[in-house]
């Protein structure tokens, strides 16, 4: 065997591990998902079973699943682009202004990110109780929204000091306001960091779940706790679990393959130099 | 008429002075050339020009409008970048497209000006390409054809061939060249590049240090300097110079300079008086080998000949003076050899040696 194969084989091996590693908590989800109730904790363990999709109609029919599905998708989807809007804009100043006081504020951003969320769930909720916005989805993308800022803004900087200025000024020599200039020529060329960014931000905010607990109530429940609520003290409906964790892995994985194709970097390759 | 006008023009950052109140003028249709080392402010100027760079005092004229706190979008200007700045995710087309979005025109005439663009600066086969696709000579079309579809009032050229080779920046040099007699608007362009300076530029404008050095035809700062900056920063070689002193010699003054002399010509009579200290600037090329003897010829030692084909540079020394000279291939003596050399009396530069402004 040559060196060439044998090092094929370790990568594969490798891949292998990783994939088994990866892979097999979402194998389990599926089966048991599917797995009759009676069957669920049977030693030893059983592979062959007719499947069946009880625990998916109990699912939505039992519970309002798909109102927390929604309330899921409005609350990530709205930090999502509130923090992608916001973020990317505060980024764009903090690359763009040469002063000492900003890598001060830029540090002061990111320390936002590094705050303990259990510190400050008591005070949300304090402040949400006053004015009215707890358990609306409102009050999680606001809650949402202070941890993804940081992030984007973080991210984003990096992507806007690889913008050439260059581009920026001549956008601007020809004739193009500051706006004008961000959309149509800044903006387009960091695609990709918005697309990393918008990944990032959705995951956090769709698997959340300290908040969604603590400033939720009915109205506003997303589905980490409607997944977490077929636990109880009396019983723990393992198959409605699965089935919710398997429907909750959806949207996320969607959202992923759907901004894989501005995950790719390089766009900025030849506008300077040659 | 003037085009671009520069009264007492200062940039300052925080404390520091980099421009120290530039005065120029520059006609309508004339291609005019800032030529500095680097740091002497030329770009510098040339952005306060483009509105990229703020003016900290003085005024700025374009089409005899005052345009200091006017945005660069409406100066009426189109600019090419050293390093072009082409739009990487837009085509060649749309890069021209864009440049003409703000002007708001009818889709036939956006259509009309990239045609004639393109095919004045041969991007047809080009248009649906973008930037990662083409060499560096072509993305400077793109560049100018970009600048040009905008018909502004004036082009600003930041030192466009830099990024070129050798070969490339001919050929562009030559482009821009006809691109200029071909639309006659007014070229304001920076280099740090003498050769570039001397062949496009109706008039040089030579900056050190925020200042101003000449303004002048590129024949005018070659064969009149007015300093001794000047002087050695145009031509290349490099002009020699030579530290002498004025004597009162039998037959008038003489700049004297141990072990050859002068005289000093009878314009410069009334100017100089015994004892003073003069630099003797002599271009490589005005000075050629002597017969043995002639009169006014000095005698100097050949350290080192190049050779570069229809002519030879010949490294020479009298006493620990050493010198350059320009001669013919074909004329050139053999190294170790001593020669008689002599300084054509009409390209000779006189300079105060403490001010180093020419006599």
């Amino acid at each position: 065997m040559t060196a060439n194969a044998r090092e094929k084989i370790l990568l594969y091996i490798l891949i292998a591990i990783v994939l088994i590693v990866f892979m097999t908590p979402i194998y389990l989800i599926v089966v048991s998902s599917l797995k009759p109730s009676a069957l669920m904790f049977s030693r030893p363990p059983t592979f062959i079973f007719t499947p069946t999709l009880q625990h998916y109609y109990d699912l939505f029919t039992m519970r309002p699943f798909h109102l927390q599905i929604l309330n899921s998708l409005i609350v990530a989807l709205g930090s999502t682009a509130f923090s992608l809007v916001v973020g990317s804009l505060a980024a764009y100043a903090i690359s763009r202004i040469k002063s000492r006081w900003i890598n001060d504020v830029s540090f002061w951003i990111l320390s936002m990110r590094m705050f303990p969320p259990i510190a400050v769930v008591v005070p949300y909720y304090i402040i949400f109780k006053s004015i009215g916005l707890l358990d609306t989805p409102l009050a999680l993308i606001i809650v949402y929204s202070t941890f993804n800022i940081p992030l984007t803004v973080w991210l984003m900087k990096g992507f806007f000091d690889e913008v050439p200025e260059a581009l920026e000024e001549a956008a601007q020599v020809d004739g193009h306001g500051v706006i004008a200039t961000f959309w149509y020529v800044t903006l387009p060329l960091t695609a990709p960091g918005l697309a990393v960014a918008a990944v990032f931000c959705f995951i956090f905010s769709w698997n959340e779940f300290l908040f969604a607990l603590m400033l939720t109530g009915s109205k506003a429940q997303t589905v980490t706790i409607a997944v977490m609520s077929f636990w109880s003290s009396d019983a723990v409906q393992w198959g409605r679990i699965m089935a919710g964790s398997f429907v909750v892995l959806i949207p996320g994985v969607i959202f992923v393959l759907t901004c894989q194709r501005w995950l790719v970097k390089g766009l900025t390759m030849g506008s300077v130099k040659g | 008429m003037s085009s671009v006008t520069l009264r007492n023009v200062v940039k300052r950052y925080g404390q520091l002075e980099v421009v120290h109140g530039i005065n120029l003028e520059i006609d309508e249709g004339a291609f005019v050339v800032l030529l500095g080392p680097s740091g002497c402010g030329k770009t510098t100027t040339l952005r306060m020009v483009a509105g990229l760079e703020s003016i900290s005092d003085g005024q700025l004229e374009i089409a005899s409008r005052v345009v200091n706190d006017v945005a660069p979008k409406d100066r009426q200007i189109a600019m090419v970048f050293q390093n072009y700045a082409l739009y990487p995710h837009m085509t060649v087309r749309q890069n021209m497209e864009f440049a003409l979005k703000p002007q708001k025109l009818a889709d036939g005439e956006v259509d009309r000006r990239i045609t004639e663009a393109s095919r004045i600066l041969g991007l047809e086969p080009l248009l649906a390409r973008k930037p990662a696709q083409l060499s560096g000579g072509q993305r400077q079309r793109v560049a100018m054809a970009r600048a040009m579809v905008r018909t502004p009032k004036v082009f600003l050229f930041d030192e466009p061939l830099s990024n070129l080779d050798a070969k490339l920046r001919t050929q562009v040099r030559l482009e821009i060249a006809k691109l200029h007699k071909r639309l006659g608007t007014t070229v304001l362009y920076v280099t740090h590049d003498q050769i570039e300076a001397m062949t496009l530029a109706d008039k040089i404008v030579i900056m050190k240090d925020g200042h101003i050095e000449q303004v002048g035809s590129p024949e005018e700062v070659f064969a009149s300097p007015k300093n001794l900056f000047v002087a050695t920063f145009i031509g290349s070689p490099s002009m020699n110079l030579f530290q002498m002193t004025v004597e009162q010699a039998e037959l008038g003054l003489l700049l004297t300079s141990q072990p050859f002399s002068v005289p000093v010509p009878s314009p410069l009579l009334s100017k100089l008086s015994p004892g003073r200290q003069v630099t003797l600037g002599v271009r490589p090329s005005d000075i050629r080998i002597a017969a043995k003897g002639e009169p006014g010829s000095f005698e100097a030692r050949v350290d080192v000949v190049e050779y570069l084909g229809i002519e030879a540079l010949l490294n020479l020394r009298i006493g620990s003076q050493e010198f350059i000279a320009q001669v013919a291939a074909a004329e050139r003596p053999v190294p170790d050899q001593d020669v008689s050399v002599f300084f054509n009396p009409a390209g000779l530069h006189f300079f105060d040696s403490q001010s180093g402004q020419a006599l």
